[in-house]
């Protein structure tokens, strides 16, 4: 019994010790999770989503991205902006991306600037062109009021891969 | 790509030359791309700014990863035109290209397939039927190596491909204008069936193989055409000199006749008569002429003309020629310089 409390303790150490490295750092709790949708058509035919862990994807499927900031801490944390790159393989799917309380931009250059997606532009042979959603690099969330002690935003984008 | 090839028999005999343009079909061939090859590992991070009591500060989030998994698609497209035969025709080819559209590496069975609907008659494949084009030439020849199944089955990258020729001998009962249809079929050695069936752990780097829209089998249609159009073709000439006799001496007429005909049930499809004016001889002028009508010498809205680009040469388009057409006369004369 006393052997085995003590193993037990130690995981949790370690596990909590390791959380804290990545996300935590005694302020915000931020998590990435990548799923994708899977649909079932019900008993009565109805067609109902459900997102489920992206374990199956091949060229052409559609992840999501999802990412959860909650204030952890007992400050409120001004200033809050999520970015998160469209990672390489994948491109972001055009008007995708949804953040309640956020203004959304995106950036075409590897994140150096930022602007909505209609003001985008990038260069073709020297001629520029309006920016497409395959354009896209990065994809930020910047959120308009302070997240509050305790409080929870969220923001999530598709990417199709390619 | 786009290949189009359009099917050309030539019969040639002394200084004529008929030209028969069999029907050619053009290949649309779409472009592929394998995607995001599999066992890709896709990390992504998140990152967030913010400021806490006017402090900046940064945080990661976890690092989320996806695994790109197989996805198994294969097409197979025909590149031959039809293949014109005659009956009792031994081992005549059809050439196909085996396209892994997936994004990993695959073996492939193929299968021949001559035995279907819609044709009038039934290829017969021969004893080794399927064979690789290792020779690039496009058609069976000498350094093509055999196919045997389960011996040297393709293995195919992502987006690699493959030309595999297939061998059939053509019945003796067939008669013109009939039409054989055979198959090239290739599958998967991983599994075929319904698009977004898994077969797990089976993909490269023990990833899950899943099926694509193809189902993991591939496969395309040629045809045979028996159109051994014949042709009798006779060409005559008779000499009248300027002294009334039949000595071919300067200055003297030759009289040219050309006759043109389908002796059997082919249809010699948009036929042309061409016949250069022989060396040491000069066109007479307005001298054509189509079954005892006059054709003009010039580029015009009738079928024949003089065609004085590059060596002068009669041209007169006989059009699509069947037996019931009759026999063709096409007469012109030159004088002997």
């Amino acid at each position: 019994m006393k052997i085995s409390y003590g193993l037990g303790f130690v995981f949790l150490m370690f596990f909590s010790s390791a959380n804290a490295i990545s996300q935590e750092q005694g302020h915000l709790n931020v998590t990435t999770v990548v799923q994708m949708e899977e649909v079932t058509i019900g008993d009565n035919g109805e067609r109902q989503t459900r997102l489920v862990a992206a374990d199956t994807i091949v060229p052409g499927d559609v992840v999501i991205y999802t990412t959860t900031v909650e204030n952890i801490s007992d400050e409120a944390a001004g200033n809050v902006v999520v970015t998160s790159p469209v990672p390489e393989h994948l491109s972001y799917v055009a008007g995708s991306a949804f953040g309640p309380g956020m203004v959304i931009e995106f950036s075409v250059d590897g994140g150096a600037n930022y602007a909505p997606a209609a003001e985008l532009t990038v260069e073709d042979d020297g001629q520029p062109r309006a920016a497409t959603a395959k354009d896209y690099t990065h994809v930020r969330f910047v959120m308009q009021a302070d997240l509050v002690a305790g409080a929870q935003g969220m923001t999530r984008f598709h990417a199709q891969l390619n | 790509m786009l290949r189009c090839v359009a099917g050309m028999i030539r019969a040639r005999l002394a200084l004529i030359q008929v030209t028969i343009l069999a029907a050619g079909f053009g290949l649309a061939v779409p472009c592929w791309s394998a995607g995001t090859p599999a066992a890709t590992v896709i990390d992504n991070v998140a990152q967030v700014n913010f400021e806490i009591a006017g402090t900046p500060i940064t945080q990661n989030s976890n690092v989320s990863s996806i695994t790109v998994q197989e996805r198994i698609d294969v097409v197979v497209v025909l590149q031959s035109p039809q293949v014109l035969v005659a009956a009792s025709d031994t081992d005549r080819a059809l050439l196909l290209t085996v396209t892994n559209t997936g994004n990993g590496t695959e073996t492939f069975q193929l299968t021949i397939n001559s035995v279907l609907g819609g044709d009038d008659f039934d290829p017969l494949p021969s004893a080794t039927p399927i064979y690789f084009d290792t020779d690039a030439s496009g058609d069976f020849s000498v350094g093509d190596v055999a196919y045997a199944v389960g011996v040297n089955d393709p293995v195919l990258a992502a987006d690699a491909s493959v030309d595999i020729l297939l061998l059939n001998d053509i019945p003796a009962a067939v008669v013109n204008g009939e039409i054989g249809f055979s198959q090239l079929i290739a599958d998967s050695l991983t599994g075929t069936g319904a698009p977004g069936d898994v077969f797990v752990g089976q993909g490269d780097g023990g990833t899950d193989a899943v099926l694509g829209t193809t189902g993991g089998s591939g496969n395309d249609t040629g045809e045979y055409l028996v159109g051994d159009v014949q042709m009798n073709i006779l060409k005559s000439v008779t000499v009248l000199n300027q002294f009334g006799g039949t000595e071919p001496i300067p200055g003297a007429t030759l009289t040219y006749t050309v006759t043109v005909e389908v002796t059997n049930a082919g249809t010699a499809t948009a036929s042309v008569f061409n016949d250069v004016i022989p060396t040491d001889t000069t066109y007479a002028p307005g001298s054509i002429s189509l079954n005892a009508g006059a054709l003009t010498d010039a580029i015009d809205a009738d079928v024949g003309e003089l065609d004085t680009v590059g060596a002068p040469t009669v041209v007169v388009r006989l059009g699509d020629l069947t037996q019931a057409d009759g026999i063709q006369t096409v007469v012109f004369q030159v004088t002997i310089d």
